[in-house]
């Protein structure tokens, strides 16, 4: 993976790149193939930097940001999608919940934010 | 008949007519009594299909299948900015014109032969037109389908002469909630999903708070307000011929069941205390949003008992709308029937638009959580629905919180009953 693939500060993040898809539906899936304890190591990794995080990426209007800070606003998502697995189920999906692959977000909903 | 309070001050006589026996499955899983739904209900109600943000500019559209209505329904914006709503059905041979959910054109061309239609249903082109027999084009328009909004919620009606306008449908229960901010909730998230049960197993999964200490668990349990043998039970129902709702009480030290959490600042709240992320994203979400509410955004009719730890309302509309309004969002639910044992789940959720990145995070923490909630409240029905089809029992047992699973059979079965009296 090349240096450059996040912003300069956020470099040591750059082993959880796989945490930064694109849209709800890739981040889910990623999130429910994962063990535990990979879901817990992103999660831990990354939420002492939100603060750093968010204040980096304010430097831009949402929809314009450089593909290095928007790979990083793509992981911020994703540790809001690991927030039930590590804060309230304890494991990567709902236990005895609904398959998540059948509940389909609709990515082309038009109100949905593009980013 | 006139709303009545299910406050447990009030006296349960005021709700006798439900009854408190058993309450039949039989209509849960018969293809029959589905067939007879679909007549005397769902061919004669408005129905709720979509935001008419959805379809902003003239040419925009959207197409519906209401399978439980025997239609197709096709919805449009027209050049003057009024919406209008057709059979998606070809004057030519009935096939059906428009087959994507969404779009935007200046005309409607059916695929088979190219008829083509105007946005507001008017046939304005058939090919090879000189070999018809006196073609009447004005009497080839698309059929026209009864379209009217209601808080920016689209509502069609099938019924070509339904018996109420949607004005009349709604007013006794929802008139109340006039003023309530549906304009600033212009960000939405949806999901799908085709479950394999009866519609009405659906949406009673969803009107009762029993569920939430035990399916919920793990999740939101602790953000309700327990009473003091530890039930969640609601602040109050309402219900009329047609609809109703419940008011539900939170934990305000909680992220979810705070209304206030995101708009109000202040330390982060206790109950989040050892879940870094709900923290991190409420404290990061502050200020991050670009809409504003305050109490003039709380129509009467939102906590109408005004108690101090609401938390958020769930309205049913009838037959299979389900709405949850709080002070700054809203969850917006289909349980749309396909068949006696299909529905299709069209789950929605609308927020205020977020414009930082903390703002993001926060909306897709709740956007999130919300999700992850919704596959605990499915966990049930397929196997809910397997029990009801196998026969080992013929009644459920219902108690005076689930009065509203009660209310909703009662109001189908009356709605059938009154149907076909009429046509004796």
């Amino acid at each position: 993976m090349s240096a450059t693939q996040l912003p300069r500060g956020f470099e040591d993040l750059e082993p959880f790149l796989p945490w930064a898809g694109e849209t709800e539906t890739v981040r889910n899936h990623y999130r429910i193939d994962r063990p535990q304890n990979e879901i817990e190591t992103f999660a831990s990794a990354i939420v002492t930097r939100l603060t750093a995080i968010c204040e980096y990426l304010d430097a831009f209007p949402l929809n314009e940001m450089p593909d290095d800070a928007r790979r990083l606003y793509y992981m911020m998502l994703s540790v809001a999608e690991t927030a039930p697995s590590v804060e309230g189920y304890h494991a990567p999906s709902v236990p005895y919940g609904y398959d998540s692959r059948r509940f389909q977000a609709q990515e082309d909903f038009p109100l949905r934010p593009r980013y | 008949m006139a709303v009545v309070h299910l406050d447990r001050k009030v006296p349960a006589e005021k709700y006798a007519h439900l009854g408190t026996g058993p309450v039949p499955i039989e209509p849960y899983i018969s293809p029959a009594y589905y067939e007879r739904e679909k007549k005397y209900i769902f061919k004669k109600v408005w129905q709720h299909v979509g935001r008419e943000a959805e379809i902003p500019n003239a040419g925009d559209f959207l197409s519906v299948d209401l399978p439980a209505s025997d239609a197709s329904i096709i919805i449009t914006r027209t050049k003057d900015g009024t919406l209008a709503a057709m059979h998606n059905v070809c004057s030519h041979r009935m096939n059906k014109i428009v087959y994507d959910e969404r779009g935007s054109a200046r005309k409607l061309y059916c695929k088979f032969h190219g008829w083509s239609y105007d946005l507001e249903g008017k046939l304005v082109g058939v090919p090879a037109e000189a070999s018809f027999y006196g073609l009447d084009r004005a009497a080839c328009a698309l059929t026209p389908v009864s379209v009217d909004t209601w808080g920016g919620f689209i509502f069609v009606n099938v019924d070509p002469k339904p018996k109420q306008s949607l004005a009349q449908f709604l007013g006794p229960m929802y008139a109340s909630l006039d003023g309530y901010p549906f304009h600033k909730l212009t960000v939405g998230y949806q999901w799908k999903t085709v479950v394999k049960c009866n519609w009405k197993l659906a949406m009673d999964a969803f009107q009762e708070t029993y569920h939430v200490a035990f399916v919920h668990g793990p999740s939101i349990a602790a953000a309700l307000r327990r009473d003091k043998g530890g039930a969640i039970v609601p602040i109050d129902g309402l219900i009329d011929d047609f609809h109703r709702r419940l008011g539900v009480a939170g934990d305000p030290r909680s992220v979810y069941g705070n209304p206030k959490a995101i708009t109000e600042s202040g330390s982060p709240a206790p109950a989040s205390a050892g879940r870094p992320i709900a923290d991190a994203a409420l404290k990061l979400g502050r200020g991050g949003m670009n809409a504003s509410f305050d109490e003039s955004d709380r129509p009467p009719g939102l906590n109408w008992t005004n108690d101090p730890d609401w938390a958020f309302d769930i309205n049913v509309i009838f037959p299979d709308f389900y709405l949850s309004l709080r002070p700054n969002y809203m969850q917006a639910y289909n349980f749309r029937p396909l068949s006696h044992n299909e529905t299709l789940f069209d789950a929605r959720v609308y927020y205020p638009e977020m414009t930082t990145a903390g703002g993001r995070l926060y909306q897709e923490y709740m956007k999130t959580a919300l999700r992850d909630v919704l596959l605990e409240d499915c966990s049930t029905l397929e196997r809910t629905q397997i029990g009801c089809e196998s026969g080992a029992k013929t009644h459920m047992l219902l108690q005076e919180h689930e009065v509203m699973v009660r209310h909703q059979a009662w109001v189908v079965d009356r709605m059938i009953r009154e149907g076909e009296a009429a046509e004796a």
